[in-house]
């Protein structure tokens, strides 16, 4: 076994003279899109400035970028309490591309915590504006970056559900969000709801 | 080093990929390792038909590419790791054969030693090229590449992780977007629906005319969920 460590399989690889960027004259897929990510790596590492270009350690982090983040997010709310609510979800928008282009190495735990905080304050905003279907996928955007300690984001898709009138989503998701979060209040009364509301149906 | 939230995330799918993998039983554990082989490739270019001399691979391609590798070995390495708990619950109850564990050991030893080549490739400096490694300057560079081989798997350990994250919220944008095609046209129906029982409202009452008032409001966009109470969420 150690044999198959010490052979390769040579790969039909071209350079670029000008960009070097590498591309394949194989129509794998898997190997073109691994070309994809490589040359994508290869042009954030050229924008480094560390000894050799390689990567620095994740911790400690650059903090402009997360300055940044935290600016776009403390002026989408200050237009969220002006009422400004399509205004509040540019600037989140905004926030949630800076944090999501931060370079892939930086780490990921930090990525969750900005993206979750930016996601459910968009979620909010959407549902200020009665937009239902994009609050729902926002807040469970938030919930994908962040399970456990964002009951909020848990009860805002579960509302947006009960908007749209997907009730048995509704009391799934919620109910999945109790078990995270334990008997977080705001979630326990709107399980409560969404069962009223499925009893009500089944009556009529 | 590792997160542990992907690792009980992964474990289910562990799961289904150890009782899927009974089925091959004498194929590898993990298919060809594409990223080391492109970095291989990479160190052993040759010259392309009518040219005399290999093209010229930048360092910094290398470097990336080896890093990519590390990327993949930290993938394999979770997906090990998880596959080890399910694998021997399920030879504990019988479920899977000893061939199969025969496999995932061997597996399991070979992600090792390539966790370590990688370490030697960048203490070697392999991936500085081979006339700046002659240099003087080398020696100073591969003062700082002994560095370089404690931090290339907690960076890549991060993209690994990073990138998951992307993709994940990547599908739940995609979906969102079929999603609000739908409440788009469900709102539409409720909307006709509530325009219908008005203007039988209407109609019983004798008015006939309406369709005016009917276009403000259709018009006016709003969700028409008139029978329940809107609570925003401060």
């Amino acid at each position: 076994m150690s044999s198959e460590l010490e052979t390769f399989t040579m790969l039909p690889l071209q350079i670029d003279p000008q960009t070097k960027a590498l591309s394949t004259t194989s129509g794998s897929r898997a190997l073109q899109a691994e070309l994809a990510s490589l040359n994508a790596l290869h042009r954030s590492l050229l924008a480094l400035e560390t000894p050799n270009q390689v990567p620095p350690p994740p911790l400690p982090v650059n903090p402009k970028r997360s300055a940044n983040v935290s600016k776009l997010r403390d002026s989408g709310n200050t237009e969220y309490r002006k009422g400004k609510h399509a205004e509040a979800v540019k600037f989140y928008t905004l926030g949630l591309q800076m944090a999501l282009t931060r370079p892939l190495w930086e780490p990921q735990q930090l990525v969750r915590e900005e993206v979750a905080a930016l996601y459910a304050n968009r979620a909010q905003a959407h549902m200020a504006l009665q937009s239902w279907a994009e609050g729902a996928a926002d807040a469970e955007a938030s919930v994908e970056a962040k399970r456990v300690g964002n009951s909020k984001a848990w009860w805002r898709r579960g509302k947006c559900l009960v908007e749209m009138g997907r009730l048995i989503e509704a009391k799934e998701w919620v109910s999945k969000g109790l078990e995270m979060e334990g008997d977080e209040g705001e979630l326990v009364a709107l399980l409560k709801d969404i069962n009223a509301k499925l009893e009500e149906k089944s009556n009529s | 080093m590792f997160d542990i939230d992907w690792m009980s995330l992964a474990l289910p799918f562990a799961y289904i990929g150890v009782l899927g993998a009974q089925n091959a039983n004498l194929e590898p554990w993990f298919p060809p390792h594409l990223q080391r082989n492109i970095y291989l490739t990479l160190l052993h270019m040759e010259p392309e038909p009518g040219q005399e001399k290999a093209p010229k691979v930048p360092d910094s391609v290398i470097r990336a590419a080896l890093l990519r590798r590390a990327v993949e070995d930290i993938r394999r390495i979770i997906q090990i790791r998880t596959s080890k708990q399910a694998l021997n619950s399920l030879l504990q109850r019988g479920s899977v054969g000893e061939d199969l564990n025969q496999r995932f050991l061997r597996a399991e030893k070979e992600i090792e030693e390539e966790l370590r080549d990688v370490v030697t490739e960048v203490k070697t400096g392999r991936w500085i090229s081979f006339p700046k490694r002659i240099h003087a300057n080398f020696i100073q560079a591969n003062a700082l590449s002994p560095g370089w081989g404690q931090t290339i798997f907690q960076s890549a350990n991060e993209i690994a992780a990073n990138t998951l994250l992307r993709t994940r919220l990547e599908e739940i944008e995609s979906r969102a977007e079929a999603d609000k095609e739908w409440w788009e046209k469900r709102r539409e129906t409720i909307q006709k629906d509530f325009m219908r029982e008005l203007e039988e409202d209407s109609s019983t009452k004798g008015s006939v005319k309406g369709s005016d008032d009917d276009a403000v409001l259709v018009d006016s966009g709003s969700p028409t969920t008139p029978s329940k109470k809107k609570k925003g969420k401060k």
